[in-house]
């Protein structure tokens, strides 16, 4: 008895428990059998249970070195340190298909017990459809792709993880990222499940945005992460390639935000219902065609080490999906109609519908340009490449529009907003923006296309703060000091406020975009012992290669001093680690020094010797800033999402015993206090 | 008079910044010197044995060799273009690192704008409809006199509504003047 063969035949339970729980859902729904329902809420559970059972199997397997499992030999070795091993869980496909699956009956199970807040005819068809989806992974995990497979005879020692993985972004990236792709599953879950009940309330409305910017929320930190990782591992100089993989996780976070934006005008004004569906659809599919693409191999990208021949599984899987979701929209579609009426383009609706339309674009010309080589190859027999070039091009102009209106739309009212309001409101970010724009040449900031990319974003910060200012000032005229203002009104208004943080930190991240953008310094050079190269004030003295071998692995890293106006800053060691088994694949140990603003980044790209070393360095000006605005938009999705108080629900019996107002938002906890 | 005196402060600020982009346009150097050319071709290259990197910004041997090869064609006092030509006879069209303006490929291009230009035309079309339902709708409900309730007592109760919210909450009393 392995712990293997717990898991195997906790994925086969897992499989039989999901099949019954789509029956008894769907059956126990369209009889009106309660009784039927709630046992297929604990066939959730109990899925969730056996999901549990079946990687704590895969960890265990890991952890006891049990390489009679072709997956833990292929992915583990004996030298390995223990968090890699076991974070190696996720490294290959069967594993991270097994995570996917698990993180999916973990979501569902936290669905169920929160299945309170959601309208109760959908409840049902929710899970059904999550379970739908859980059965595809574990069809998978059973037959074509299992972690569990034995080989007749152990090895004595295993393959190791490719050494791209080993490094402490691994044990965030992936989970983080596949986490991000799952969760785009219950939003569409909810969707099925109104589309086939008909019932598109507010309620439903409340309940899919906020598993909505959970997933959001999740996906951004997958991919700041992902550009984290490829910032300190990969040794371009770079974090963001437009790698086919990368723009397929970017995707599914273009369209929710779209649809994060185009419900707010559904919930207020009843309109756009049929897009907003269209948009859940469109997140959910292309999470699965990223999930595809990345094991498919169809299209070249840094991401080769996931390749495999289950693509055509996904390929199958994803047309069901769409085909599946079309018809029950084409079979809602009578029934969606717009209750509301628009009465002026300049208000917020219209600029939300702008910003549908930028974000969308944007997310069409990412999967043009990553699917383009595909069709150009299909009609004239012809590979071609799209590379950044392309993408800097098409999408920087629609994200800098995009920018702008995230400034604009906030102050915004709905409806009509007067043309005087508006203009008190933007007054100061503009005076700001011009002035940004007078300043940066002067600044020796040369690039035209630079200084407009700076002051969009500029205007945006400036919009946001300003705005967070008058709040605070008028309560506190009101006599609440400026720090309790502050909390007070994110307490208050958790989304509005949020939403600003959200945006702050997207103009954040963009100036560090355009800085390393424009003004990256690349610089090569071959040094012997004690020769110095200069770079952009920084100078690097080299004193020599150290040689480090260990058991399994073997690392050159040179020595380097820095220093910058005379002064000696430190040393640093920029090398690269040859794994036993993967000599042809060298990591990089990229040594990233951040001076204020600037990210000092030295890579060792070949040597001679202990003697003479190949040094490429890159000065990247403003990218701390990209992990900066990735935290305060992480804080921001969190602070949208967060439940509001508990005082909540007692105001609102309160108030239902008392009269029938129905206030339940912001409004609903001051009951309390009345 | 307040509104217009922040108005002409914003049309002299953007007067000074238009003033000083013009200088630093025409200040900065039009000519580029011969690194900033091969620059300039290579970065339009992709390194053929690379994963995702340029021939300018990749370190291999080879993109170095193209990089020298680019050189010595532009002091030869080939254009550009010529030299892109070259190197796709020799390796094929994928060298190219974005797809060029012209044929096939130029659906690559033109296909996003394409549709992007078709949303703002539907965006134009939703919103003229929307507007021509709201008015439909405020002319039918006017005609039958569906909402037969005094104009003036919703006036009141709207006006009270706001008080009691203006009352628990000094930001929206914010909004309210501001909105009139």
């Amino acid at each position: 008895m392995y712990f293997s063969d717990l898991g195997s035949i906790s994925l086969i339970l897992a499989a039989g428990f999901a099949l019954y729980t789509i029956i008894a859902a769907v059956v126990g729904a369209m009889r009106h059998t309660p009784a039927l329902v709630a046992s297929a809420q604990r066939g959730v559970l109990v899925v969730a249970l056996l999901m549990l059972l079946a990687s704590f199997a895969l960890v265990a397997s890991f952890l006891t070195h049990d390489f009679g499992l072709s997956y833990v030999a292929q992915h583990s070795s004996l030298s390995m340190p223990w968090y890699f091993t076991a974070a190696a869980f996720y490294g290959g496909q069967e594993g991270s298909l097994l995570y996917w699956a698990l993180m999916l009956s973990i979501f569902s199970a936290i669905f169920i017990f929160t299945a309170k807040r959601a309208p109760a005819e959908l409840v049902p068809y929710v899970a059904a459809t999550l379970m739908g989806i859980e059965v595809f992974f574990l069809l998978m995990l059973t037959t074509v792709s299992n972690p569990f497979a034995r080989v007749p005879v152990a090895p004595a020692d295993g393959n190791g993880l490719n050494p791209l993985l080993m490094d402490p972004g691994m044990l965030v990236h992936p989970p983080m990222l596949l986490m991000g792709y799952m969760s785009f599953s219950v939003p569409f879950a909810f969707a099925v499940a109104a589309m086939i009940t008909g019932k598109l309330s507010s309620e439903w409305l409340r309940a899919i945005r906020r598993w909505t910017l959970a997933a959001w929320t999740i996906q951004t930190v997958g991919l700041v992460l992902g550009a984290w990782w490829a910032y300190h591992v990969l040794g371009w100089g770079g974090y963001w390639g437009w790698d086919p993989v990368e723009n397929a996780a970017l995707l599914p976070w273009l369209t929710s935000t779209a649809f994060l934006h185009s419900t707010m005008v559904q919930e207020r004004r009843g309109m756009l219902k049929i897009w907003n569906l269209a948009l859940v659809i469109a997140s959910f599919a292309l999470s699965i065609f990223g999930t595809f693409e990345v094991r498919s191999g169809i299209i070249s990208s840094v991401h080769s080490f996931a390749y495999s021949d289950i693509g055509i599984y996904f390929l199958t899987f994803l047309v069901i999906v769409i085909i599946f979701s079309t018809g029950l929209f084409l079979f809602r579609l009578p029934k969606l109609r717009p209750e509301q009426e628009f009465d002026s383009v300049i208000s917020r609706e219209g600029v939300f519908l702008l910003n549908n339309l930028l974000l969308v674009g944007i997310a069409f010309a990412t999967l043009w340009g990553t699917l383009f080589p595909l069709i150009s190859a299909a009609i004239r027999h012809q590979t071609m490449t799209v590379g950044p070039p392309f993408y800097n091009q098409v999408i920087s102009p629609l994200l800098a529009l995009l920018i702008l209106a995230m400034g604009i739309g906030p102050l915004l009212a709905w409806r009509r907003t007067s043309t005087a309001a508006l203009w008190r409101n933007l007054s100061v970010p503009v005076i700001i923006t011009a002035l940004c724009a007078a300043a940066l040449p002067l600044l020796s900031v040369t690039d035209i296309l630079a200084t407009i990319g700076f002051s969009v974003c500029a205007f945006t910060a400036a919009a946001i703060l300003y705005e967070l200012w008058r709040g605070m000032r008028v309560r506190h005229s009101h006599g609440e000091p400026y720090v309790v203002a502050l909390y007070m009104l994110f307490n208050r208004y958790r989304q509005r406020y949020g939403g600003y943080l959200v945006h702050l930190g997207m103009a954040l991240l963009v100036v560090g975009v355009i800085g390393s953008h424009f003004f990256q310094i690349q610089k090569d050079a071959v040094l012997k012992v004690g020769q110095d190269m200069n770079v952009a004030g920084y100078r690097l003295t080299f004193l020599g290669n150290i040689d480090d071998k260990e058991q399994d692995r073997e690392s050159i890293a040179s020595q380097l001093q820095t220093w910058r106006d005379g002064q000696l800053q430190g040393y640093i060691y920029p090398g690269r680690t040859f794994y036993r088994n993967f000599n042809d694949q060298p990591a990089s140990q990229i040594s990233i020094t951040t001076f204020g603003l600037t990210d000092l980044y030295v890579f060792l790209d070949d040597w001679t010797g202990a003697a003479q070393a190949t040094i490429r360095v890159f000065i990247n000006p403003l990218v701390p800033l990209v992990w900066f605005g990735g935290l305060v938009m992480l804080l921001g999705g969190v602070i949208c999402w967060w439940p509001a108080r508990t005082r909540l629900a007692t105001a609102r019996v309160s108030k239902a015993g008392r009269t029938s107002e129905t206030q339940p938002s912001e409004h609903g906890a001051k009951g309390v206090v009345v | 008079m307040k509104q217009r005196r922040s108005l002409f402060l914003v049309l002299a600020v953007v007067v000074v910044a238009a003033a000083v982009w013009s200088v630093v346009y025409l200040s900065t150097p039009r000519q580029q010197t011969l690194d900033q050319r091969v620059q300039a071709v290579a970065s339009q290259l992709k390194c053929p044995i690379c994963q995702g990197e340029s021939v300018a910004d990749s370190p291999s041997l080879l993109a170095q060799q193209m990089r020298g090869v680019i050189r010595q064609q532009l002091q030869e006092g080939k254009s550009e273009q010529e030299i892109i030509q070259y190197f796709v006879r020799s390796y094929g069209e994928q060298i190219v690192w974005s797809p060029p303006w012209q044929g096939f490929s130029l659906l690559a291009w033109l296909v996003p704008i394409g549709l992007l230009l078709a949303g703002v035309v539907l965006i134009y079309f939703t919103l003229r409809d929307w507007r021509a339902l709201s008015r439909s709708v405020e002319a039918r409900g006017n005609d039958r006199d569906i909402l037969n309730i005094d104009e003036a007592e919703l006036e009141g109760y709207r006006a009270q509504l706001e008080r009691e919210l203006a009352e628990g909450d000094v930001l929206f009393r914010r909004y309210q003047t501001e909105a009139q």
